[in-house]
Protein backbone atom coordinates (compact mmCIF):
# COMPACT_ATOMS: atom_id res chain seq x y z
CA UNK A 1 0.00 0.00 0.00
CA UNK A 2 3.03 2.92 0.79
CA UNK A 3 4.68 2.04 -2.03
CA UNK A 4 1.23 2.86 -4.29
CA UNK A 5 0.54 6.18 -2.14
CA UNK A 6 4.01 7.27 -3.12
CA UNK A 7 3.85 6.63 -6.61
CA UNK A 8 5.06 9.16 -8.41
CA UNK A 9 3.28 11.92 -10.96
CA UNK A 10 4.46 13.79 -13.65
CA UNK A 11 3.28 16.90 -16.22
CA UNK A 12 4.02 14.73 -19.47
CA UNK A 13 1.74 17.24 -21.86
CA UNK A 14 0.27 20.88 -21.49
CA UNK A 15 -1.80 22.70 -23.89
CA UNK A 16 -3.88 26.37 -23.87
CA UNK A 17 -4.68 28.88 -25.92
CA UNK A 18 -3.56 32.30 -26.11
CA UNK A 19 -5.02 34.47 -22.91
CA UNK A 20 -7.27 37.57 -24.45
CA UNK A 21 -10.08 40.39 -23.16
CA UNK A 22 -12.59 38.84 -25.29
CA UNK A 23 -12.95 36.30 -27.59
CA UNK A 24 -16.12 36.92 -29.61
CA UNK A 25 -15.23 34.57 -32.21
CA UNK A 26 -15.17 31.63 -30.24
CA UNK A 27 -17.18 29.04 -27.85
CA UNK A 28 -15.49 28.09 -24.82
CA UNK A 29 -15.74 24.59 -26.08
CA UNK A 30 -14.29 25.48 -29.07
CA UNK A 31 -11.62 26.93 -26.75
CA UNK A 32 -10.99 23.94 -24.36
CA UNK A 33 -11.16 21.89 -27.59
CA UNK A 34 -7.83 24.14 -29.15
CA UNK A 35 -5.80 23.70 -25.62
CA UNK A 36 -6.78 19.75 -25.12
CA UNK A 37 -5.68 19.26 -28.77
CA UNK A 38 -2.49 20.62 -28.26
CA UNK A 39 -1.70 19.39 -24.83
CA UNK A 40 -2.24 15.64 -25.92
CA UNK A 41 -0.25 16.54 -29.01
CA UNK A 42 2.36 17.75 -26.55
CA UNK A 43 2.11 14.18 -24.96
CA UNK A 44 1.73 12.28 -27.63
CA UNK A 45 -1.82 10.71 -26.45
CA UNK A 46 -5.11 10.34 -28.15
CA UNK A 47 -7.93 11.29 -25.72
CA UNK A 48 -10.21 8.24 -27.22
CA UNK A 49 -7.63 5.41 -26.20
CA UNK A 50 -4.60 6.48 -24.31
CA UNK A 51 -6.43 8.96 -21.13
CA UNK A 52 -8.06 7.24 -17.95
CA UNK A 53 -10.02 9.91 -16.99
CA UNK A 54 -10.79 13.84 -17.53
CA UNK A 55 -10.99 16.28 -15.11
CA UNK A 56 -12.18 19.95 -14.87
CA UNK A 57 -12.30 22.27 -12.42
CA UNK A 58 -15.09 25.11 -12.91
CA UNK A 59 -18.43 27.00 -11.09
CA UNK A 60 -21.63 26.51 -12.68
CA UNK A 61 -21.94 30.79 -11.72
CA UNK A 62 -18.91 31.37 -13.79
CA UNK A 63 -19.76 29.05 -16.77
CA UNK A 64 -23.64 29.95 -16.99
CA UNK A 65 -24.59 26.65 -16.85
CA UNK A 66 -26.58 24.61 -14.12
CA UNK A 67 -24.54 21.38 -13.69
CA UNK A 68 -21.76 22.02 -15.83
CA UNK A 69 -19.99 18.91 -15.82
CA UNK A 70 -22.72 17.58 -18.40
CA UNK A 71 -20.83 19.93 -20.65
CA UNK A 72 -16.99 19.03 -20.62
CA UNK A 73 -17.38 15.30 -22.01
CA UNK A 74 -17.19 16.60 -25.98
CA UNK A 75 -14.60 19.09 -26.71
CA UNK A 76 -12.22 16.86 -24.50
CA UNK A 77 -12.70 13.73 -26.27
CA UNK A 78 -14.01 12.39 -23.28
CA UNK A 79 -17.43 11.29 -24.19
CA UNK A 80 -18.25 7.42 -22.77
CA UNK A 81 -15.27 8.17 -20.23
CA UNK A 82 -14.83 9.05 -16.83
CA UNK A 83 -15.44 12.72 -16.01
CA UNK A 84 -15.96 15.19 -13.25
CA UNK A 85 -15.67 18.57 -12.76
CA UNK A 86 -14.25 19.84 -9.33
CA UNK A 87 -16.10 22.96 -8.59
CA UNK A 88 -12.22 24.63 -7.17
CA UNK A 89 -9.37 26.35 -9.19
CA UNK A 90 -7.84 24.21 -11.65
CA UNK A 91 -5.27 23.72 -9.54
CA UNK A 92 -7.30 21.62 -7.34
CA UNK A 93 -8.76 19.24 -10.10
CA UNK A 94 -5.13 18.96 -11.04
CA UNK A 95 -4.41 18.00 -7.37
CA UNK A 96 -7.35 15.53 -8.15
CA UNK A 97 -6.08 14.11 -11.34
CA UNK A 98 -2.84 13.39 -9.46
CA UNK A 99 -4.24 11.26 -6.40
CA UNK A 100 -6.05 9.43 -9.22
CA UNK A 101 -2.74 8.46 -10.99
CA UNK A 102 -0.67 8.09 -7.60
CA UNK A 103 -3.56 5.47 -6.20
CA UNK A 104 -3.07 3.82 -9.15
CA UNK A 105 -6.34 4.07 -10.52
CA UNK A 106 -5.40 6.08 -13.60
CA UNK A 107 -2.27 5.82 -15.40
CA UNK A 108 -3.24 8.57 -17.54
CA UNK A 109 -5.21 11.93 -16.81
CA UNK A 110 -6.43 15.18 -18.48
CA UNK A 111 -7.27 18.53 -16.34
CA UNK A 112 -9.06 21.43 -17.79
CA UNK A 113 -9.44 24.56 -16.35
CA UNK A 114 -10.35 27.85 -18.72
CA UNK A 115 -12.25 31.03 -18.14
CA UNK A 116 -14.75 32.76 -20.39
CA UNK A 117 -15.16 35.90 -18.19
CA UNK A 118 -15.74 38.21 -21.34
CA UNK A 119 -19.20 36.36 -21.84
CA UNK A 120 -20.42 37.39 -18.34
CA UNK A 121 -22.62 40.24 -18.00
CA UNK A 122 -22.71 40.14 -14.15
CA UNK A 123 -19.30 39.93 -12.65
CA UNK A 124 -19.84 42.18 -9.31
CA UNK A 125 -23.39 40.16 -9.12
CA UNK A 126 -21.66 36.71 -9.46
CA UNK A 127 -18.81 37.55 -6.59
CA UNK A 128 -21.72 39.27 -4.69
CA UNK A 129 -23.68 35.60 -4.61
CA UNK A 130 -20.52 34.08 -2.82
CA UNK A 131 -21.49 36.65 0.33
CA UNK A 132 -23.06 34.97 2.93
CA UNK A 133 -27.06 36.13 2.46
CA UNK A 134 -27.75 36.37 5.63
CA UNK A 135 -24.53 38.43 7.61
CA UNK A 136 -22.76 40.29 4.47
CA UNK A 137 -25.02 41.07 1.70
CA UNK A 138 -26.43 43.71 3.78
CA UNK A 139 -24.61 46.35 2.27
CA UNK A 140 -24.63 47.39 -1.28
CA UNK A 141 -21.48 47.75 -2.37
CA UNK A 142 -18.80 46.47 -4.70
CA UNK A 143 -17.63 42.71 -3.12
CA UNK A 144 -13.99 43.94 -3.48
CA UNK A 145 -14.92 45.34 0.17
CA UNK A 146 -13.51 42.22 1.30
CA UNK A 147 -10.39 42.82 0.05
CA UNK A 148 -10.01 46.17 1.00
CA UNK A 149 -10.43 45.73 4.16
CA UNK A 150 -8.25 42.52 4.37
CA UNK A 151 -5.87 44.87 1.76
CA UNK A 152 -6.10 47.88 4.95
CA UNK A 153 -5.42 45.10 7.84
CA UNK A 154 -2.39 44.09 5.55
CA UNK A 155 -0.52 47.38 5.17
CA UNK A 156 -1.49 48.32 8.86
CA UNK A 157 -0.21 45.05 10.41
CA UNK A 158 3.13 45.02 8.48
CA UNK A 159 4.00 48.58 7.67
CA UNK A 160 4.08 47.49 3.28
CA UNK A 161 3.34 50.61 1.68
CA UNK A 162 0.89 51.57 -1.18
CA UNK A 163 3.75 51.92 -3.36
CA UNK A 164 5.10 48.77 -2.59
CA UNK A 165 1.54 47.06 -3.34
CA UNK A 166 1.49 49.23 -7.08
CA UNK A 167 5.01 48.14 -7.42
CA UNK A 168 3.65 44.37 -7.81
CA UNK A 169 1.85 45.57 -10.35
CA UNK A 170 4.36 47.04 -12.58
CA UNK A 171 6.38 44.68 -12.35
CA UNK A 172 4.01 42.03 -13.46
CA UNK A 173 2.83 43.84 -15.93
CA UNK A 174 6.10 44.32 -17.22
CA UNK A 175 7.06 40.66 -16.85
CA UNK A 176 4.03 39.68 -19.14
CA UNK A 177 5.75 41.80 -21.99
CA UNK A 178 8.18 38.53 -22.28
CA UNK A 179 4.85 36.24 -22.48
CA UNK A 180 3.48 35.95 -25.40
CA UNK A 181 0.09 34.57 -24.18
CA UNK A 182 -0.52 37.25 -21.56
CA UNK A 183 -3.39 39.37 -22.12
CA UNK A 184 -2.10 42.55 -20.27
CA UNK A 185 1.53 43.19 -20.71
CA UNK A 186 2.45 47.13 -20.10
CA UNK A 187 5.21 49.56 -18.98
CA UNK A 188 2.61 51.19 -16.18
CA UNK A 189 4.64 53.64 -13.71
CA UNK A 190 3.63 53.31 -10.11
CA UNK A 191 1.66 56.54 -10.42
CA UNK A 192 -0.62 55.34 -12.81
CA UNK A 193 -1.11 52.64 -10.70
CA UNK A 194 -2.06 54.53 -7.56
CA UNK A 195 -3.64 57.18 -9.32
CA UNK A 196 -6.24 54.83 -11.04
CA UNK A 197 -9.93 55.23 -9.52
CA UNK A 198 -10.62 54.07 -6.05
CA UNK A 199 -12.57 50.58 -6.04
CA UNK A 200 -12.62 50.48 -2.32
CA UNK A 201 -10.05 52.29 -0.65
CA UNK A 202 -6.95 51.66 -0.35
CA UNK A 203 -7.65 49.31 -3.64
CA UNK A 204 -7.76 51.22 -6.99
CA UNK A 205 -8.84 49.71 -10.52
CA UNK A 206 -5.03 48.97 -11.01
CA UNK A 207 -4.77 46.68 -8.08
CA UNK A 208 -7.30 44.99 -9.54
CA UNK A 209 -6.44 42.01 -11.58
CA UNK A 210 -7.98 42.52 -15.42
CA UNK A 211 -10.24 39.17 -16.37
CA UNK A 212 -9.26 37.29 -19.17
CA UNK A 213 -10.88 34.72 -21.51
CA UNK A 214 -8.48 31.45 -22.14
CA UNK A 215 -8.56 27.38 -21.93
CA UNK A 216 -5.25 25.57 -20.18
CA UNK A 217 -4.94 21.58 -20.27
CA UNK A 218 -2.52 19.52 -18.98
CA UNK A 219 -1.97 15.72 -19.02
CA UNK A 220 -0.49 13.70 -16.21
CA UNK A 221 0.89 10.60 -16.36
CA UNK A 222 2.22 7.82 -13.89
CA UNK A 223 6.18 7.40 -13.59
CA UNK A 224 5.93 4.34 -16.01
CA UNK A 225 3.73 5.97 -18.22
CA UNK A 226 5.66 9.33 -18.10
CA UNK A 227 9.04 7.77 -18.94
CA UNK A 228 7.39 6.25 -22.21
CA UNK A 229 5.88 9.17 -23.86
CA UNK A 230 8.51 12.20 -22.30
CA UNK A 231 11.58 13.20 -22.69
CA UNK A 232 11.09 16.09 -20.26
CA UNK A 233 8.28 14.95 -17.74
CA UNK A 234 7.59 17.60 -15.32
CA UNK A 235 7.58 16.01 -11.59
CA UNK A 236 5.15 16.81 -9.09
CA UNK A 237 6.74 16.67 -5.63
CA UNK A 238 4.30 18.36 -3.03
CA UNK A 239 0.97 19.48 -2.65
CA UNK A 240 -1.34 20.32 -0.63
CA UNK A 241 -4.75 22.21 -0.10
CA UNK A 242 -6.27 24.42 2.55
CA UNK A 243 -9.91 25.96 3.37
CA UNK A 244 -10.06 28.36 6.65
CA UNK A 245 -13.41 29.09 8.06
CA UNK A 246 -15.90 30.68 5.34
CA UNK A 247 -16.87 32.98 8.20
CA UNK A 248 -15.53 36.61 7.75
CA UNK A 249 -15.90 37.14 10.88
CA UNK A 250 -13.92 34.39 12.33
CA UNK A 251 -10.93 35.44 10.26
CA UNK A 252 -8.00 37.38 11.51
CA UNK A 253 -7.57 39.33 8.77
CA UNK A 254 -4.20 39.94 8.37
CA UNK A 255 -2.59 36.39 7.55
CA UNK A 256 -3.26 34.37 4.40
CA UNK A 257 -3.49 31.10 6.74
CA UNK A 258 -4.62 28.72 3.77
CA UNK A 259 -1.39 29.51 2.03
CA UNK A 260 0.55 29.33 5.06
CA UNK A 261 -0.71 25.39 5.65
CA UNK A 262 -0.79 24.32 2.19
CA UNK A 263 3.12 25.48 1.75
CA UNK A 264 3.86 23.91 4.88
CA UNK A 265 2.20 20.25 3.84
CA UNK A 266 3.32 20.12 0.74
CA UNK A 267 7.11 21.88 1.17
CA UNK A 268 7.62 18.81 3.52
CA UNK A 269 6.33 16.34 0.55
CA UNK A 270 8.71 18.01 -1.38
CA UNK A 271 12.08 18.39 1.05
CA UNK A 272 11.68 22.08 1.06
CA UNK A 273 12.97 23.40 4.04
CA UNK A 274 14.18 26.64 2.78
CA UNK A 275 12.08 27.72 0.01
CA UNK A 276 14.10 31.46 -0.80
CA UNK A 277 16.69 29.06 -1.01
CA UNK A 278 15.34 25.58 -3.14
CA UNK A 279 13.10 27.72 -5.53
CA UNK A 280 14.66 28.57 -8.15
CA UNK A 281 10.53 30.42 -9.11
CA UNK A 282 7.70 30.91 -7.63
CA UNK A 283 4.29 32.06 -9.25
CA UNK A 284 1.34 33.08 -6.72
CA UNK A 285 -1.67 34.47 -6.81
CA UNK A 286 -2.07 38.15 -7.41
CA UNK A 287 -6.01 38.58 -7.73
CA UNK A 288 -5.11 41.82 -5.99
CA UNK A 289 -1.37 43.73 -6.05
CA UNK A 290 -0.98 42.94 -2.00
CA UNK A 291 -2.43 39.32 -2.59
CA UNK A 292 1.64 38.75 -3.78
CA UNK A 293 3.01 39.87 -0.42
CA UNK A 294 0.91 38.33 2.23
CA UNK A 295 1.13 35.22 0.14
CA UNK A 296 5.34 35.70 -0.79
CA UNK A 297 5.21 35.65 3.26
CA UNK A 298 3.16 33.10 4.23
CA UNK A 299 4.56 30.38 2.20
CA UNK A 300 8.12 31.42 3.72
CA UNK A 301 10.08 32.73 1.17
CA UNK A 302 10.49 35.76 3.54
CA UNK A 303 9.44 37.16 7.12
CA UNK A 304 6.12 39.27 7.52
CA UNK A 305 6.40 42.57 6.70
CA UNK A 306 9.47 41.89 4.44
CA UNK A 307 7.84 41.46 1.11
CA UNK A 308 7.42 44.62 0.13
CA UNK A 309 10.82 45.75 1.00
CA UNK A 310 12.08 43.42 -1.30
CA UNK A 311 10.22 43.53 -3.60
CA UNK A 312 11.73 47.14 -3.93
CA UNK A 313 15.33 45.63 -3.62
CA UNK A 314 14.39 44.06 -7.03
CA UNK A 315 14.72 40.20 -5.28
CA UNK A 316 11.38 39.08 -6.87
CA UNK A 317 12.28 40.55 -10.13
CA UNK A 318 12.93 38.53 -12.99
CA UNK A 319 16.58 38.29 -12.82
CA UNK A 320 16.20 38.29 -8.52
CA UNK A 321 17.06 35.90 -6.11
CA UNK A 322 13.44 34.64 -6.10
CA UNK A 323 12.02 35.02 -9.46
CA UNK A 324 7.66 36.05 -9.01
CA UNK A 325 4.79 35.50 -11.61
CA UNK A 326 7.49 35.35 -14.40
CA UNK A 327 4.49 34.58 -16.66
CA UNK A 328 2.98 38.27 -15.36
CA UNK A 329 0.28 36.74 -12.96
CA UNK A 330 -2.97 37.52 -12.88
CA UNK A 331 -2.22 40.97 -13.21
CA UNK A 332 -0.36 40.67 -16.39
CA UNK A 333 -1.38 37.29 -17.93
CA UNK A 334 -4.65 38.47 -17.33
CA UNK A 335 -7.30 36.98 -14.51
CA UNK A 336 -8.56 33.80 -15.73
CA UNK A 337 -11.36 33.09 -12.38
CA UNK A 338 -10.19 28.96 -11.89
CA UNK A 339 -7.85 29.02 -14.75
CA UNK A 340 -5.30 31.48 -13.01
CA UNK A 341 -4.03 28.24 -11.03
CA UNK A 342 -3.09 26.48 -13.86
CA UNK A 343 -1.46 29.48 -16.13
CA UNK A 344 1.13 29.42 -12.79
CA UNK A 345 1.49 25.49 -12.96
CA UNK A 346 1.69 26.23 -17.09
CA UNK A 347 4.73 28.72 -16.19
CA UNK A 348 6.11 26.52 -13.79
CA UNK A 349 6.59 23.63 -16.50
CA UNK A 350 7.52 25.85 -19.06
CA UNK A 351 10.26 27.35 -17.22
CA UNK A 352 11.69 23.82 -15.71
CA UNK A 353 11.59 22.45 -19.67
CA UNK A 354 13.62 25.36 -20.72
CA UNK A 355 10.95 26.15 -23.13
CA UNK A 356 10.34 29.84 -21.52
CA UNK A 357 12.39 32.23 -24.06
CA UNK A 358 13.31 35.43 -23.24
CA UNK A 359 12.08 35.31 -19.82
CA UNK A 360 13.51 31.50 -18.88
CA UNK A 361 15.43 31.52 -15.58
CA UNK A 362 18.45 30.16 -16.50
CA UNK A 363 19.42 26.40 -15.07
CA UNK A 364 15.33 26.36 -13.14
CA UNK A 365 14.86 23.15 -11.93
CA UNK A 366 12.62 23.92 -9.10
CA UNK A 367 9.43 25.64 -9.06
CA UNK A 368 6.40 26.38 -6.68
CA UNK A 369 2.90 27.19 -7.66
CA UNK A 370 0.29 28.90 -5.36
CA UNK A 371 -3.57 29.34 -5.76
CA UNK A 372 -6.26 30.96 -4.28
CA UNK A 373 -9.90 30.93 -5.21
CA UNK A 374 -10.77 35.08 -4.41
CA UNK A 375 -12.83 36.71 -2.89
CA UNK A 376 -14.77 36.15 -0.36
CA UNK A 377 -12.46 32.78 -0.07
CA UNK A 378 -9.66 31.85 2.00
CA UNK A 379 -9.15 28.46 0.06
CA UNK A 380 -5.93 27.77 -1.69
CA UNK A 381 -3.71 25.39 -2.77
CA UNK A 382 0.11 24.77 -3.04
CA UNK A 383 2.25 22.20 -5.99
CA UNK A 384 6.04 21.99 -6.03
CA UNK A 385 7.60 21.06 -8.95
CA UNK A 386 10.96 19.69 -10.69
CA UNK A 387 12.01 18.21 -13.37
CA UNK A 388 14.31 16.22 -11.57
CA UNK A 389 13.04 13.05 -9.93
CA UNK B 1 -6.32 25.88 -34.81
CA UNK B 2 -9.67 26.20 -35.37
CA UNK B 3 -10.22 25.80 -39.75
CA UNK B 4 -12.33 28.43 -40.31
CA UNK B 5 -12.26 31.04 -37.95
CA UNK B 6 -14.80 33.70 -38.11
CA UNK B 7 -12.78 36.78 -39.23
CA UNK B 8 -15.68 39.22 -40.10
CA UNK B 9 -16.44 41.13 -37.10
CA UNK B 10 -19.93 41.95 -37.96
CA UNK B 11 -21.01 38.30 -38.58
CA UNK B 12 -20.46 37.34 -34.86
CA UNK B 13 -23.32 35.63 -33.16
CA UNK B 14 -24.48 36.06 -29.69
CA UNK B 15 -27.30 35.04 -27.55
CA UNK B 16 -28.02 36.36 -23.95
CA UNK B 17 -29.39 34.16 -21.31
CA UNK B 18 -30.70 35.01 -17.99
CA UNK B 19 -29.70 32.72 -15.16
CA UNK B 20 -32.64 32.47 -12.73
CA UNK B 21 -31.25 31.87 -9.48
CA UNK B 22 -34.04 33.17 -6.81
CA UNK B 23 -34.02 31.41 -2.93
CA UNK B 24 -35.01 31.66 0.54
CA UNK B 25 -32.05 31.88 2.92
CA UNK B 26 -33.00 30.61 5.98
CA UNK B 27 -30.46 32.18 9.12
CA UNK B 28 -31.74 28.85 11.45
CA UNK B 29 -32.32 28.37 14.98
CA UNK B 30 -28.98 30.37 15.88
CA UNK B 31 -29.21 33.08 13.42
CA UNK B 32 -33.15 33.33 14.28
CA UNK B 33 -32.69 33.88 18.15
CA UNK B 34 -29.81 36.51 17.70
CA UNK B 35 -32.33 38.65 14.93
CA UNK B 36 -34.79 38.18 17.05
CA UNK B 37 -33.28 39.39 20.37
CA UNK B 38 -31.51 42.28 18.53
CA UNK B 39 -35.30 43.32 17.23
CA UNK B 40 -37.24 42.84 20.19
CA UNK B 41 -34.50 43.77 22.80
CA UNK B 42 -31.68 45.79 21.29
CA UNK B 43 -29.12 42.65 22.53
CA UNK B 44 -26.54 41.02 20.62
CA UNK B 45 -26.45 37.49 21.89
CA UNK B 46 -23.72 35.05 20.87
CA UNK B 47 -22.70 31.20 21.86
CA UNK B 48 -20.28 30.10 23.97
CA UNK B 49 -17.59 26.96 23.96
CA UNK B 50 -16.58 26.03 27.16
CA UNK B 51 -13.66 23.42 25.97
CA UNK B 52 -12.05 26.67 23.39
CA UNK B 53 -13.39 28.78 25.34
CA UNK B 54 -14.36 30.96 22.76
CA UNK B 55 -17.05 32.93 21.98
CA UNK B 56 -19.02 33.26 18.46
CA UNK B 57 -20.47 36.58 17.24
CA UNK B 58 -22.48 35.95 14.83
CA UNK B 59 -23.95 32.88 17.33
CA UNK B 60 -23.18 29.55 15.64
CA UNK B 61 -25.01 26.06 16.64
CA UNK B 62 -21.68 24.27 16.51
CA UNK B 63 -18.33 25.00 17.36
CA UNK B 64 -15.49 24.87 14.37
CA UNK B 65 -13.09 24.37 16.22
CA UNK B 66 -13.82 21.30 18.28
CA UNK B 67 -16.69 20.35 16.17
CA UNK B 68 -19.06 20.10 19.53
CA UNK B 69 -22.78 21.36 19.56
CA UNK B 70 -22.82 24.51 21.37
CA UNK B 71 -26.15 25.19 23.59
CA UNK B 72 -24.53 27.88 25.79
CA UNK B 73 -26.21 31.21 25.03
CA UNK B 74 -24.09 34.62 26.20
CA UNK B 75 -25.25 38.51 26.25
CA UNK B 76 -22.24 40.26 24.40
CA UNK B 77 -22.01 43.98 23.96
CA UNK B 78 -23.69 46.43 21.65
CA UNK B 79 -19.84 48.06 21.29
CA UNK B 80 -16.41 46.88 19.82
CA UNK B 81 -13.54 48.35 17.99
CA UNK B 82 -13.03 48.58 14.69
CA UNK B 83 -10.35 46.05 13.33
CA UNK B 84 -10.54 47.19 9.93
CA UNK B 85 -11.80 49.20 7.44
CA UNK B 86 -12.33 50.13 3.53
CA UNK B 87 -13.90 53.07 1.80
CA UNK B 88 -16.15 51.73 -0.93
CA UNK B 89 -16.77 53.26 -3.32
CA UNK B 90 -19.03 50.91 -6.30
CA UNK B 91 -22.34 49.58 -5.60
CA UNK B 92 -22.64 46.01 -5.71
CA UNK B 93 -23.01 45.88 -9.65
CA UNK B 94 -19.43 48.11 -9.47
CA UNK B 95 -21.32 51.17 -10.54
CA UNK B 96 -20.28 54.21 -9.02
CA UNK B 97 -21.74 55.36 -5.21
CA UNK B 98 -23.41 58.48 -5.31
CA UNK B 99 -21.62 58.89 -2.14
CA UNK B 100 -18.77 56.48 -0.77
CA UNK B 101 -19.69 54.08 2.14
CA UNK B 102 -17.60 52.99 4.88
CA UNK B 103 -17.56 49.38 5.33
CA UNK B 104 -15.71 48.05 8.68
CA UNK B 105 -15.11 44.69 10.16
CA UNK B 106 -15.62 45.41 13.79
CA UNK B 107 -14.37 42.76 16.72
CA UNK B 108 -17.49 43.08 19.21
CA UNK B 109 -16.71 43.21 22.62
CA UNK B 110 -16.91 40.08 25.10
CA UNK B 111 -16.80 37.92 21.73
CA UNK B 112 -14.45 36.03 19.49
CA UNK B 113 -15.73 37.38 16.35
CA UNK B 114 -17.52 40.30 14.90
CA UNK B 115 -19.97 42.28 12.74
CA UNK B 116 -19.11 43.55 8.96
CA UNK B 117 -21.28 46.65 8.77
CA UNK B 118 -21.12 50.35 7.67
CA UNK B 119 -19.35 53.40 9.56
CA UNK B 120 -21.47 55.89 10.21
CA UNK B 121 -21.03 59.93 11.89
CA UNK B 122 -17.21 59.68 11.36
CA UNK B 123 -15.38 60.78 8.16
CA UNK B 124 -13.04 58.48 6.34
CA UNK B 125 -9.69 60.17 7.15
CA UNK B 126 -10.55 60.03 10.95
CA UNK B 127 -11.13 56.19 11.45
CA UNK B 128 -8.59 54.42 13.09
CA UNK B 129 -7.73 50.79 13.04
CA UNK B 130 -8.67 49.87 16.75
CA UNK B 131 -11.19 52.93 17.30
CA UNK B 132 -14.28 52.10 19.81
CA UNK B 133 -17.53 52.13 17.79
CA UNK B 134 -21.05 51.26 18.90
CA UNK B 135 -23.87 50.04 17.13
CA UNK B 136 -26.99 52.20 15.99
CA UNK B 137 -29.98 50.96 15.44
CA UNK B 138 -33.04 51.43 13.35
CA UNK B 139 -36.34 52.72 15.08
CA UNK B 140 -38.11 49.86 16.45
CA UNK B 141 -41.03 50.50 14.17
CA UNK B 142 -38.63 49.99 11.32
CA UNK B 143 -37.02 46.60 12.24
CA UNK B 144 -37.28 43.85 9.85
CA UNK B 145 -35.34 40.93 12.02
CA UNK B 146 -32.41 41.23 9.77
CA UNK B 147 -28.98 42.76 9.93
CA UNK B 148 -29.99 46.14 8.69
CA UNK B 149 -31.88 46.71 12.13
CA UNK B 150 -28.16 48.09 13.15
CA UNK B 151 -27.99 51.11 10.93
CA UNK B 152 -24.40 51.54 10.82
CA UNK B 153 -22.04 51.67 13.87
CA UNK B 154 -20.89 55.07 15.24
CA UNK B 155 -17.98 56.45 16.89
CA UNK B 156 -18.50 55.12 21.09
ZN1 LIG C 1 -15.03 24.37 20.80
Amino acid sequence: MKEVLFMTVAVVGVGYTDFRSTTPDVSFKEQMFEAAAKAYQDAGVHPRKDIGSFITGAEDYWEGYSIFDEFVPDQLGATLRPVCTISGDGLQALLTGAMQVKTGLMDVVAVESHSAASDLLSFHGIVSHGLDPVYNRNMNVNPFFVAGLEMRKYLSETKASREQCARVVTKNKLNAMDNPLAAYPAVMSIEEVMKSEMVSNPLTRRDISPLADGAIVMVLASEKKAKELSENPIWLKGMSWISETPWLESRDWSDATYARLSSEKAFKMADITNPQKQLDLVEVDDWFSYKELQHLEAIGVCEKGQAGKLLEQGQFDRDGDTPVNVSGGRLGAGNLLEASSLQSVLECVIQLRGHAGKRQIKGAHTAAAQSWRGVPTATGSMLVLSNEK
Amino acid sequence: MSFDKNTNPLKLHHLVGDMEADYIYTPGVAGDKFFKALRDDEKFLATHCESCNHTYMPPRMYCERCFSKLDKWVEAESTGVVDTYSLAHEDRDGEKLAEPVIVAFIRIDKTDGGIIHQLGGVDHESVKIGMKVKAVLKDKSKRTGGLNDIDHFAPA
